[in-house]
């Protein structure tokens, strides 16, 4: 145990050094910095906008339809008394992000229940989808304006009648029924709402796999590039204990700095979601709606989850020895990151564009066979109650954790850790 | 004097090429014993395989009456091995270094205290010891890692080109710091090029060539068997 404490604080102090330090406070500076330029853009772009409309018209439905857009917290700049062109090259040269043209004749053709028609000039200044919001927002009060209106000529023609019901002569109800549970919603809100939540597991799954195989595939390749493994390998301890000692230090800086950079990541989103939360852009009632229906995590389905990271974690670490192994120095160890890479982002994309649990049963049983791919249906399986298959996903883990680490030990302990290489570029000599 | 080491058959294999070809000798108590010749001969495997780095492909070592091959770790707490191109963990001092390797011999803080002057003594590096071992010469490192191979006095050092890559007088301090170590009680096995530093240091020397023992003896009786005047025409001679 003292010579197992003795290389873990060795481990430990290789891996905390200045260039860590350095590109974990970079990361916090530079993900709070991008927060706080988005919360701006996005505070701008949500604020007071200005644009510009050139009422034609002048009646009382075209004067509503441009106060319907001030009371929405837009800035209009009138270019009345222009031709369009005039208008166009005006709000062009201002920063107006859209020109509204009322033309003549639109109160009239109200009035006769005649369609009616509007123009909007969007300008393109910037790709931003935050930029493109204004004409969103304009579109949406034309929608509301449409509604009032034609509620207003259904009244007038058919006073009797109720204007919704003949509006939408069929009315959905829907409903949404996960297991023994039914609640009033949309189905796709729900699998939305999931998506969304699901969608940090393989971040963070990402970040600490990325981080931690990195240091560990590292640590082998150094004491190989530094010729310090000969030396170790002869040390009275445990080859065990070896491999333990450099897991457990990459996995403890892995899981710091994943945690550092989820935290600066949060606060870079939460900055942003913040802002466009105040401006009513996402509504509250979702939340709801998965506490009906019992698609929220207790402290058991935590625990689980926690779990069935923590093994993903050690699963990667347990490879990431064995590639540094084949690694010969630092620069090849670089390029022995990406299958494992390759491994953890698979499961991801194929969950943006399919169901894991419904494609064809050979790409089932490929995405099943890699390690990383059960932590994304841990949460999935727990809110539909298959315990079944989140057993046997750990059990799974647990299982290819072992191997890799008995192959792992069995590698350490044989002329394999000094033998075994790939080669990147150009060939070397031989020793003697 | 009783064997510390004995050496029966020994080969190893990597794949189709042949290391080693079936070779024996025996390491006495408190000697020195050299394996010469030329690289690719074996040496360094041979070296490798008993300080338990290699595995050997058929054959038997035994130290003292310990089988090495099912025994390494037992084996591990009384050897001490230097590579011929280790390394020194650069991101550390000197001093730090020498701790971290004598905290896996020592029992108590007092034996890892004895084990770290003595290495201090060795080294003769003085203040330079308090500086990351990134900013050493050579020389320098490579007299901490001969300090960190002798500092335990191991019942068997076992020491890949020694002066590897040092000057005259580093050289000549290294040889006297092994022979003072070998008159208190350590066996050494050893390899090199350098036939006049294998004279120097040596009791018993061993000719080796492509994974064969040609000869052997101490460097007297190999001398006059082969009526040379030093062990490189010894080595000529036994390659003939």
């Amino acid at each position: 145990m003292k010579r197992f404490a003795n290389l873990l604080k060795k481990e430990i102090k290789e891996l905390v050094n200045k260039q860590l330090i350095i590109s974990l406070a970079f990361t916090v500076i530079i993900f709070n910095f991008i927060g706080q330029v988005s919360k701006k853009e996005v505070r701008k772009a949500i604020g007071v906008q200005t644009i510009s409309a050139l009422d034609q018209d002048g009646s009382a439905a075209s004067q509503a339809l441009v106060k319907g857009l001030e009371s929405v917290r837009f800035k209009i700049l009138d270019q009345s008394g222009k031709t369009k062109e005039e208008a166009i090259e005006a709000a062009k040269a201002g920063e107006s992000k859209l020109l509204l043209v009322i033309p003549k004749g639109f109160g009239d053709s109200l009035a006769e229940l005649k369609p009616s028609e509007i123009e909007t000039y969007s300008f393109m200044r910037s790709f931003s989808l935050i930029g493109a919001r204004g004409q969103v927002v304009v579109q949406s009060v034309i929608t509301a304006l449409n509604d009032a209106l034609s509620n207003d000529f259904l009244k007038k023609k058919l006073p009797d009648m109720d204007t919704a019901s003949l509006k939408k002569p069929i009315k959905s109800k829907d409903f949404v029924i996960v297991q023994d549970k039914m609640a009033e919603g949309s189905a796709n809100d729900v699998a939305g709402m999931i998506s969304q939540q699901s969608m940090l597991i393989p971040i963070v799954l990402f970040m600490i796999v990325m981080y931690s195989s990195n240091m560990v595939i590292s640590a082998i390749a150094i004491e190989k590039q530094d010729k310090t493994l000969e030396t170790l390998l002869t040390v009275p301890i445990k080859r065990t204990s070896i491999i333990s000692a450099k897991m457990l230090a990459a996995g403890l800086i892995g899981l710091i700095s994943a945690g550092v950079y989820m935290f600066s990541f949060k606060g870079m989103l939460g900055g942003i979601g913040e802002e466009a939360a105040k401006a009513g852009a996402r509504a509250g009632g979702g939340a709801a709606l998965m506490q009906k229906l019992g698609l929220t995590f207790d402290t058991t389905g935590y625990v689980i989850l926690g779990l069935s990271i923590f093994l993903a974690i050690l699963v990667a670490l347990a490879m990431a020895m064995i590639l540094g192994v084949l690694a010969e120095d630092l620069r090849s160890a670089q390029y022995m990151i990406m299958p494992l890479m390759f491994m953890v982002m698979i499961p991801y994309l194929i969950s943006i564009f399919a169901d894991i649990n419904t494609v064809s049963l050979p790409l089932k049983i490929f995405i099943l066979a890699i390690p990383f791919s059960h932590p994304f249906l841990v949460s999935q399986n727990l809110y539909l109650g298959n315990y079944g298959m989140i057993a046997a996903g750990l059990a799974y883990m647990l299982i290819v954790f072992g191997i890799l680490v008995v192959f792992a030990a069995r590698i350490f302990s044989t002329d394999k850790i000094l033998t075994m290489k790939l080669r990147f570029g150009k060939k070397r000599g031989a020793t003697a | 004097m009783p064997n510390v080491l004995t050496v029966r058959g020994l080969k190893k294999s990597y794949g189709a090429q042949t290391a080693l070809a079936g070779i024996d000798f025996d390491v006495h108590a408190g000697e020195v014993f050299a394996l010469i010749g030329p690289n690719g001969a074996g040496k360094t495997t041979t070296l490798r395989i008993v300080a338990t780095l290699l595995t050997a492909t058929a054959g038997k070592i035994a130290f003292f009456e310990h089988d090495l091959c099912k025994e390494p770790d037992l084996v591990r707490e009384k050897i001490s091995y230097l590579p011929e191109e280790a390394g020194a963990y650069k991101n550390m001092k000197g001093m730090d270094y020498l701790h971290f390797m004598a905290n896996f011999y020592a029992r108590t803080p007092e034996e890892e205290k004895v084990f770290v002057d003595r290495a201090v003594a060795i080294t003769e590096l003085g203040d330079r010891l308090k500086t990351k071992v990134g900013t050493y010469s050579k020389g320098m490192t490579r007299k901490l890692l001969l300090a960190r191979a002798l500092m335990t006095k191991p019942v068997l050092a076992i020491l890949d080109e020694p002066t590897s890559g040092l000057d005259v007088l580093n050289a000549l301090e290294v040889r006297e710091i092994v022979r003072r170590y070998v008159k208190e009680g350590t066996s050494v096995l050893l390899s090199s090029h350098n036939m006049l530093e294998i004279e120097f240091l040596s009791d018993r020397v061993a000719l080796i060539d492509k994974g064969r023992i040609l000869d052997s003896g101490t460097p007297t009786e190999l001398k006059d068997r082969h009526q040379a005047k030093n062990l490189e025409e010894v080595f000529r001679s036994s390659l003939r």
